[in-house]
C-alpha cells in the first residue's frame, strides 16, 4: 500500500526537494504546509499517513501542530524532521506525540526508511533522540515536581536507551543483551510512550487549573 | 548605541560628594579662623595657611569633576597638601589653644583627603590616607591622646567605608556592562542563527542531498556541503561562553564536535559545569575523536553521549587488541589513553575504556558533581 505523506516546513526550496525525494521513492505526497496553522488545517483534510514536521515554522511552532494532529487524527503520524540545534523542541514535539525525529542532515535512504518506520507504527529512535530521553527522565527524577508523579525507566529500558544513544542497532542491541529484536523495539517505544502520557496528563492538569479546560469547548 | 553606561566611573557621585564637603568644611575653617584668630601665636601664617587651602578647594573641585582629571598622583597630593596645612598648626596655635584642644587650622577639611583617596583606591588607600591623617593630627599637636586617637578612628573609618561604596560600585557596574554585552550578544547571534537558518543551510543541505544522488564528484561536493551544514548548526545554536570563572553549558560544547562521522547525544537542556571542567572534558574528548579518526579507519562512526556528569566515547572501529595499551606503556609511550586517564583523574574523575577486536573502543568518563549544581530546566 502507498504510504501518503505531508511535508511541513517553511523554506521552500526544502519543502520541495523533500516532497521530491519521497515522490521519487513512491510515496504519495499529498499535501505540503508552511506552517503550523496550515499544516493543521490541511492535515485535517487529507488525513496522511504520516506528517514530516519541521519545528522551526517562523512564528509558531511545530510542538503546538504536532499535539493537535496526534490528538485529533489518531491514525496520522507525526516525524518530527529538524534541525540538530533545536534539542528542546524536538524534546516537545515528542512528548507533545511525535513518533520520531530525523535530523535534517540525514541521507535520502535514511529518511525513507524512517518514513516507513513511522507509517508501520515503529518508532524513529536517533542516538540524539535517545540522549535527550534519558535526559528528561533524569531531570523530572531529579526535580521535585507538584502533582502526578514522573514516569519512571525500568532498569532495561535504561539499559536500552543508553545503548542506542550511544550508536548500537536494535541488532547490536538484542544481540548484547540476548533479548529479541523486537524486544527491544517494545522497551524504546515505552519509554516514549510513558513519556507522551505523563505529558497529556501534565497538561490536562495544568488547564483545569487554570480554568483553560472551558475555553477549548 | 547611547553611552554606554561601562563609560562612566559608577563612583562619580561620590567625587562630587567630596567636593561638596570641601567647600563646607573650608566655610568651617574659616568660622574657626575668624573665632580663634586673637589667640593665635602667628595669626598670619593662619592666614596664608586659609590662601593655600581655598586655593586647594578650588584645584580639586576643577579636576575632580572631570572623570579624566581624577589623577592618582592628585590625590596623593591632596593627602600631602592638607598634611602639610595640618602641620602649620604647629606654629601657628599657641600653647594655651593646645592645652584647650582648640581646633587645628585645617578644621574638619582635612577629613576630604581620606574620602577622595578612599573614592579613588578603594577600601586599602582610603584606610591608608586616613591613617597618614590621623599620624599628622598627632604630630601637629605633639601629643598622641584621646582626641588624637578618636579622630584617627573616625578619618581612618570615613576612608575605609568610601574606598568599600567606590569598589562595591565599580564591581556591580563591571557585572551589569557583562550581561549587557553577553545580552547584545546573544542578541546578534539569534539574527545571525535566524538568516543562517533561513538561507545559507537550506541551500546546503539541499546540495547535500541532491549531490549524494548523483554521485560522482558532486557526491564528493555533497560531502564537503554536508560538513559545513553540520559545523555551521553546530555553531548558531551554541550560546557565547560567560565571564571567566564561572560556570559553562558543556551539552553545547560537546554539540561544536559533531560531524557527519560523529553524533553526539544528550540531554535537551543545558548541563552546567564550572568552565575549566568543561573545557577539559570537551579537550578530552577531542582527543578521544582524534583517534579514532587515526586508528579505527575512515568508515568509522563515534558517538559522544552525554548524560548527567558521564560522557560517553564510542566508536565501532576494530578495536584495540588485548595488551596493546599495557604494551605501549610498558615500552614508555605515554599514548593517548593514558593522556585521557591523566586529564579526567586531574578533575577528580574516573575513566574506564572498554574495547574488544572487533568491537570497537569506549570509553567511559565520569567526573564529579559540582556541589552546587545549577541544572538548566530546558
Amino acid at each position: 500500500m502507498t504510504v501518503s505523506v505531508m511535508i511541513v516546513d517553511d523554506h521552500p526550496i526544502w519543502r520541495d526537494g523533500v516532497a521530491r525525494d519521497l515522490a521519487e521513492h513512491g510515496f504519495d505526497v499529498r499535501a505540503t504546509a508552511a506552517d503550523a496553522d496550515a499544516a493543521v488545517r490541511i492535515a485535517g483534510t487529507v488525513r496522511p499517513d504520516v506528517v514530516l514536521m519541521d519545528l522551526n515554522l517562523g512564528d509558531t511552532s511545530g510542538v503546538v501542530a504536532t499535539r493537535s494532529i496526534t490528538r485529533d487524527l489518531p491514525e496520522t503520524r507525526v516525524l518530527v524532521l529538524s534541525a540538530s540545534g533545536e534539542h528542546s523542541d524536538v524534546l516537545e514535539a515528542v512528548k507533545a506525540g511525535a513518533s520520531g525525529y530525523l535530523v535534517k542532515s540525514a541521507s535520502v535512504r535514511e529518511l525513507v526508511d524512517a518514513v516507513h518506520r513511522t507509517a508501520d507504527g515503529d518508532p524513529v529512535f536517533t542516538a540524539g533522540l535517545a540522549g535527550m530521553v534519558l535526559g528528561e527522565y533524569r531531570r523530572m527524577a531529579d526535580a521535585p515536581a507538584a502533582g502526578e508523579p514522573p514516569p519512571r525507566l525500568t532498569e532495561r529500558e535504561t539499559d536500552v536507551l543508553r545503548l542506542v544513544a550511544k550508536g548500537l542497532t536494535a541488532k547490536q542491541i538484542a544481540d548484547r543483551l540476548v533479548i529479541s529484536h523486537r524486544t527491544v523495539e517494545n522497551h524504546v517505544q515505552s519509554t516514549l510512550r510513558k513519556l507522551q502520557l505523563h505529558n497529556r496528563v501534565e497538561l490536562a492538569r495544568y488547564a483545569i487549573e487554570h480554568g483553560l479546560d472551558r475555553e477549548e469547548e | 548605541m547611547s553611552t554606554s553606561p561601562a563609560l562612566r566611573d559608577p563612583a562619580t557621585p561620590l567625587w562630587w560628594g567630596t567636593i561638596v564637603l570641601r567647600w563646607v568644611t573650608l566655610a568651617f575653617a574659616l568660622g574657626a579662623l575668624l573665632v580663634y584668630r586673637s589667640g593665635y601665636d602667628r595669626p598670619g601664617l593662619a592666614w596664608a595657611a586659609f590662601g593655600v587651602m581655598a586655593a586647594w578647594s578650588l584645584v580639586t573641585t576643577l579636576t575632580f569633576a572631570r572623570e579624566s582629571l581624577r589623577l592618582r598622583s592628585l590625590v596623593v597630593a591632596d593627602v600631602v597638601v592638607t598634611c602639610g596645612v595640618m602641620l602649620t598648626s604647629q606654629q601657628v596655635l599657641s600653647d594655651q589653644q593646645f592645652a584647650e584642644t582648640a581646633p587645628l587650622v585645617t578644621t574638619v577639611w582635612a577629613s576630604v583627603a581620606p574620602l577622595t583617596a578612599g573614592a579613588r583606591f578603594g577600601a586599602v588607600g582610603g584606610v591608608l590616607a586616613g591613617l597618614v591623617m590621623a599620624v599628622c593630627t598627632g604630630l601637629a599637636r605633639l601629643e598622641f591622646d584621646l582626641d588624637v586617637a578618636r579622630d584617627g578612628v573616625l578619618l581612618t573609618a570615613s576612608g575605609l567605608l568610601i574606598g568599600i561604596t567606590a569598589t562595591t560600585a565599580r564591581r556591580s557596574q563591571a557585572t551589569l556592562a557583562q550581561a549587557m554585552r553577553t545580552e547584545a550578544a546573544t542578541a546578534e547571534r539569534e539574527r545571525l542563527a535566524r538568516s543562517i537558518h533561513d538561507s545559507v543551510l537550506q541551500v546546503l543541505a539541499r546540495v547535500r542531498r541532491r549531490g549524494a544522488e548523483l554521485g560522482g564528484e558532486a557526491a564528493e561536493l555533497a560531502r564537503l556541503a554536508g560538513e559545513q551544514e553540520i559545523a555551521l548548526r553546530a555553531l548558531v545554536s551554541t550560546e557565547p561562553s560567560g565571564p571567566a570563572g564561572g560556570d559553562a553549558d558543556l551539552r553545547a560544547a560537546l554539540q561544536l564536535l559533531a560531524t557527519p562521522s560523529v553524533q553526539v547525544s544528550g540531554p535537551a537542556g543545558d548541563v552546567r559545569l564550572p568552565a575549566t571542567v568543561v573545557t577539559e572534558l570537551v579537550a578530552v574528548a577531542k582527543e578521544a575523536l582524534s583517534n579514532v579518526e587515526r586508528h579505527a579507519g575512515p568508515a568509522a562512526k563515534a558517538w559522544v553521549l552525554l548524560e548527567d556528569v558521564v560522557l560517553t566515547i564510542r566508536d565501532d572501529g576494530p578495536g584495540i587488541p588485548p595488551g596493546r595499551l599495557e604494551a605501549a606503556e610498558a615500552e614508555g609511550h605515554l599514548g593517548v589513553a593514558m593522556s585521557i586517564r591523566g586529564r579526567v583523574n586531574d578533575l577528580g574523575g574516573t575513566s574506564t575504556l572498554e574495547t574488544a577486536p572487533g568491537a570497537g573502543t569506549e570509553w567511559e568518563l565520569r567526573v564529579p558533581r559540582p556541589r552546587q549544581r545549577r541544572r538548566g530546566s530546558r
